[in-house]
Formats: C-alpha cells, sequence, structure tokens
C-alpha cells in the first residue's frame, strides 16, 4: 500500500513540475511582450502610429520612423523564400523519390550540416564571395530584366553587390537546410502504398509528388515553411554584412536597405537618447508582432487548406 | 479429396485469347531470387487467382506485371511478359502507359487526400483532358460500374476519406477502371475489409470480368474459388499449378496443391 502511495505522490510531483515547466513558457513570454512594450512605450505614445509609416530614422535630430526597415525585413525574407522553398522543394522530391540509396544519407546529411555553418560564415561568404558576384552580373541584370516595363525596376540599383538582393540570397541559403530537411522528413511520411497507388494509375514522379504527397504532408511542409521564414525574418549577423545598412525604402533591389534585426544590431550600442532605445525597441515589438502575424497566417491557411480537401464527417 | 466449395462460373473457363503471357519470368530482390521460371497465360476477360502461403511470391508476380516493382533500385525481373504481344520488361516499355493500360488496387484502400470527385478525376486528367461535363460523365461512369455511385452522389466534394473502408475499396477501383484501363490487378484486395464489404468487392469483381481482365492476389481460397476462373498456386517463388479454378479445389494435379487447400500444409 505504502509502495502505491510513494509512486502517487511522485507521479504529482512529476506532473506539477512538468506543469511548471510548460508555464515558464508562458511566463517567458508573457515577459518578453511586457519588457518590449514598456520599452517601447515613449516612441509609441510620442511618435504614435506614424512610427510604422514613415521613413525618416535620424538619430541626431531624434526623428524615428520604421518604415525601411521594417520593409527591408520583408522583402529580403520575401526573396529568401521565393528562392529557398522551391530549391528545398526540389531537394527534398530528389532525396525521397529519386536519390540512389548510397547517395541518400550524404547528400541528407550535408544539407542538415548546412544549418549548422554559423551565420557569421554565412556573412563573410557573402561579403567576399556572393557580393563581387552580384556586383558583377548586375549591370547585365539591370541592361536585360531591367529594361522589362514595370517590373524592371526591381533589377535597378547601383551595381555595388550590397543591397537587398544579396541579404536575401543570404538568407535564402541560409533557410533552404531547415526547409529542405523538413520537408524530406515529411514527405518519407507518405505511405508507400499510397504513393503506388498513384503510380499505378500511370503518374510521372512530379504528377505523384505534386498532387499526392505534398496534399498529403501538406501540414509539414508549411510547418516547414513558417521555420524558415522565422530564420529569415530573425537573422542578423549574415544580413548586416551584405543589406547595405541605409534607412532606404526602395523597390530596386540593387539598393542597400536595412532589415529590423541588423538594425538594431547596429545601433544599440550607441544608442544614448532615451528616445533612439524606445525606437529600437518598438522596432523589436514589430518584429515580434510580424512573426505572430506570418504564424496566424500559416495556421488559417492551413485549415483553409483542410477545407477544400472535402470534409470528412 | 478437397472440401466441399461453391466454385466460380467454371463455363466460363473456356478458352479465350491470351492478354498476357509470361515466359520464364525470374525476379530478383537485390540478391535474393523471388520468382522462379515462372510461365503462364493470362486469358483475356476472366479472372485469374494467383493464392499461396505468404512469402510465396503472389503479390510479387502481380507486380512485375505492371512494372510496379521498377520504382524501387534493386529489384529487377528477367525474361519476357507479353502483354497484347509487347514484351513490357523492354527497358524502352513507357511505364505510364502501361500502367494506364493495367490498374491495380491494394491491400488496403489508398484514395488520396483529395474530394471524391478528384480521386476519381486525378487518373483521368493524366490521359484525357476533358471538358467539365465530360468529367461529370466519366466520373459517375466509373462510380456506377464500382457500384458506388449511389452511396457517393450526394457527397462527391467530400473527401475521400469520408468513406467506410469497403466504399474506399470500391472508390480506389472505381479510379483504377475510369482511365479506362484493359487490365485490373488487384492485391489482396479485401483483406483489410469485413465479411459484407469482401462480398460486394466479389460480386463487383465477378460483374467487372464482362469489360476487363482481373488478376488477383487472394489469401482467401474460398474467394479464388468464387470469383477467379483461372487459378495459380505459387509456393517459394514457384508456380506448383496453374489451372482451371473448377479443377484445382476438386483434382489438383499436384501433391503440394492439395496439401494446401485441404490445409494440410504446415
Amino acid at each position: 500500500m505504502s509502495h502505491s502511495n510513494s509512486f502517487r505522490r511522485q507521479d504529482a510531483i512529476f506532473a506539477r513540475t512538468t506543469q511548471f515547466f510548460a508555464l515558464l513558457v508562458l511566463a517567458t513570454l508573457a515577459g518578453i511582450i511586457a519588457t518590449l512594450v514598456i520599452g517601447s512605450w515613449q516612441t509609441l505614445t510620442q511618435t504614435g502610429p506614424k512610427f510604422f509609416v514613415s521613413d525618416v530614422w535620424d538619430p541626431v535630430q531624434n526623428l524615428y520612423g520604421g518604415m525601411a526597415p521594417l520593409w527591408g525585413t520583408v522583402v529580403t525574407a520575401t526573396i529568401a523564400l521565393l528562392v529557398g522553398v522551391p530549391l528545398s522543394f526540389g531537394i527534398a522530391i530528389f532525396l525521397t523519390e529519386m536519390c540512389p540509396p548510397a547517395l541518400k544519407r550524404p547528400l541528407g546529411t550535408a544539407v542538415e550540416l548546412l544549418a549548422a555553418v554559423p551565420s557569421i560564415i554565412y556573412g563573410m561568404w557573402g561579403l567576399f564571395i556572393l557580393t563581387p558576384l552580384i556586383a558583377s552580373i548586375q549591370p547585365t541584370l539591370t541592361a536585360t530584366l531591367g529594361q522589362i516595363p514595370v517590373v524592371g525596376v526591381i533589377f535597378q540599383g547601383p551595381p555595388m553587390g550590397i543591397g537587398v538582393l544579396t541579404a536575401g540570397l543570404i538568407l535564402s541559403v541560409m533557410v533552404i537546410p531547415f526547409i529542405a530537411s523538413v520537408m524530406r522528413d515529411v514527405f518519407e511520411t507518405t505511405p508507400a502504398i499510397l504513393k503506388e497507388s498513384a503510380y499505378g494509375l500511370g503518374a510521372t514522379t512530379w504528377e505523384v509528388v505534386w498532387n499526392v504527397v505534398l496534399p498529403y504532408t501538406k501540414a509539414g511542409v508549411i510547418g516547414g515553411i513558417m521555420l524558415g521564414l522565422g530564420r529569415a525574418l530573425g537573422e542578423t549577423m549574415a544580413v548586416t554584412f551584405v543589406i547595405g545598412n541605409a534607412y532606404n525604402i526602395s523597390m530596386q533591389l540593387f539598393e542597400p536597405g536595412n532589415s529590423i534585426a541588423s538594425s538594431l544590431a547596429n545601433e544599440f550600442n550607441e544608442a544614448s537618447d532615451p528616445a533612439h532605445m524606445s525606437a529600437l525597441i518598438t522596432l523589436g515589438l514589430t518584429l515580434f508582432a510580424l512573426s505572430f502575424v506570418v504564424l496566424s497566417l500559416s495556421r488559417w491557411m492551413l485549415s483553409s487548406l483542410k477545407s477544400k480537401e472535402g470534409k470528412r464527417t | 479429396m478437397a472440401f466441399q466449395v461453391s466454385l466460380g462460373d467454371d463455363a466460363a473457363a473456356v478458352d479465350s485469347p491470351t492478354k498476357i503471357e509470361l515466359k520464364h519470368v525470374n525476379f530478383f530482390y537485390g540478391g535474393f531470387q523471388g520468382l522462379r521460371d515462372i510461365s503462364l497465360t493470362i486469358p483475356e476477360k476472366q479472372v485469374t487467382a494467383f493464392i499461396g502461403p505468404s512469402g510465396c511470391g503472389k503479390s510479387t508476380l502481380l507486380r512485375t506485371l505492371n512494372r510496379m516493382y521498377s520504382l524501387y533500385p534493386g529489384q529487377r525481373a528477367e525474361g519476357e511478359i507479353l502483354f497484347n504481344g509487347k514484351n513490357i520488361l523492354d527497358a524502352k516499355q513507357d511505364l505510364n502507359a502501361l500502367r494506364g493500360a493495367i490498374g491495380m488496387v491494394f491491400q488496403k484502400p489508398t484514395p488520396f487526400p483529395m474530394s471524391i470527385y478528384d480521386n476519381i478525376a486525378f487518373g483521368v486528367k493524366l490521359y484525357e483532358n476533358l471538358s467539365k461535363s465530360d468529367m461529370d460523365d466519366r466520373v459517375e461512369w466509373a462510380l456506377n460500374k464500382a457500384a458506388l455511385w449511389n452511396e457517393a452522389k450526394d457527397k462527391l466534394t467530400q473527401s475521400g476519406l469520408s468513406l467506410s473502408g469497403g466504399q474506399q475499396q470500391r472508390l480506389c477501383i472505381a479510379r483504377g477502371i475510369a482511365v479506362k484501363p484493359e487490365v485490373l490487378l488487384l492485391d489482396e484486395p479485401t483483406s483489410a475489409l469485413d465479411p459484407i464489404s469482401t462480398a460486394r468487392i466479389e460480386e463487383l469483381v465477378s460483374e467487372l470480368r464482362n469489360d476487363y481482365t482481373i488478376v488477383m492476389v487472394t489469401h482467401n481460397m474460398q474467394q479464388a474459388a468464387r470469383v477467379s476462373q483461372h487459378t495459380a498456386y505459387m509456393y517459394l517463388g514457384e508456380l506448383i499449378e496453374f489451372t482451371p479454378t473448377a479443377q484445382i479445389f476438386v483434382k489438383p494435379k499436384d501433391r503440394r496443391t492439395e496439401d494446401y487447400i485441404t490445409g494440410r500444409f504446415g
């Protein structure tokens, strides 16, 4: 009897302990939000909503607008996903559907190892290798793609190699290991018999992946993309190296720009004025809100995809 | 002597043109030989059953008929399989076209994660560019053929997964029929179903025989007896006996076949 009593007590302690850790997550989240709101209070009350639509960032005159880094963050993350998602998808398809068994492990490990490369290394690679490369092809791009009406403007700008496009490309390389390895893992969960059913109808590998594997694994795929997006939005060091750090909003991708994370990294040390500090913290809060919006959007996307598939009752 | 079973319509087991002819087929999983020198002829518009204990190679044999094994590196077949007179083991064989002509249904129902309608339209779209109304007609035709139309007509937009197991399996048969194949391969199609659903599938198979050549793998000897006109008994990768179903259950030629169908098999 006493034996089972002591077990019951242990169970209760165990339950309480795990509950404590789970609640700690909530408390941490609440603490972060509270700190950010308190820190940004000055800007939020004094500058107000204008902060989010103004692109003036002038610490000398104490004028702060967050539009430029917000723009840079969104644009670089978008480029990262536009380039990274299709590449990751291709990598995952190859690894799960077509790769010779002997190559499967080495290639898979190599993709995962990309995630282990420190971001400072990506930053240096970006600055020393990618930047000159981009600079050398920029004139060609401007002379060709840049001449297309309307969309051509995004391929214009000074041929320095440093700018929003370079930052976005580095980010795309950095998100690939996350997205590709999640995609590969979830593609592997598709039952062989389901894929064989589609192959059995005469579908090609592409048709099987696109129409059967992808719908079957969409929750995991979207989760993987969100993981990559989270990294792209928050990445600091590699972006700071190549984005140019100019408070500048432009459709031209070759123009230097700024992202929220790189602004914070660059300016926190010099922010002696409370207004400057508060503006920086407001940027942090904005990034937090942005991630939250992205997460909510992905949830919404998932549920709407599910309803498209037909009711299950 | 064999036990009493109700035998399939053996009058149908008269001479019928050959649809598929296997000549000295050997099959290898890497270094392991799964099939040994199999030669047999599958007659058109009849049901041919493969029976035998687990691991005897009957599913392997079925999977050579649509080259499903080609998906997996290391699996290979030797010999000749003539489908409409053409060797499908030829390296130049167009696998997508082959699988369009030889459909397959699996042990477990495998509806795709999409609506009932799209489950059927998916395969059709691979081969034909139909207008919306033609596609509607095709979906209805296939569901009718698979005896599922009455149950499914009001919920075509619902997920294929919303159907019961037996209905899902009939959906898979409808999906296979919709692309208008010549041959249907059924790999233990009722092994995951309850007896009532099983009976409906068996009925359906007997009806489909009027239009399609059917090759079926089954664990269930009564099922082979009920629905097939020809039965192949396989053991350890070898074809032991291949005769009209009426004969194999009453008067098996080979001692090993008799042991298996009388349950004396150890």
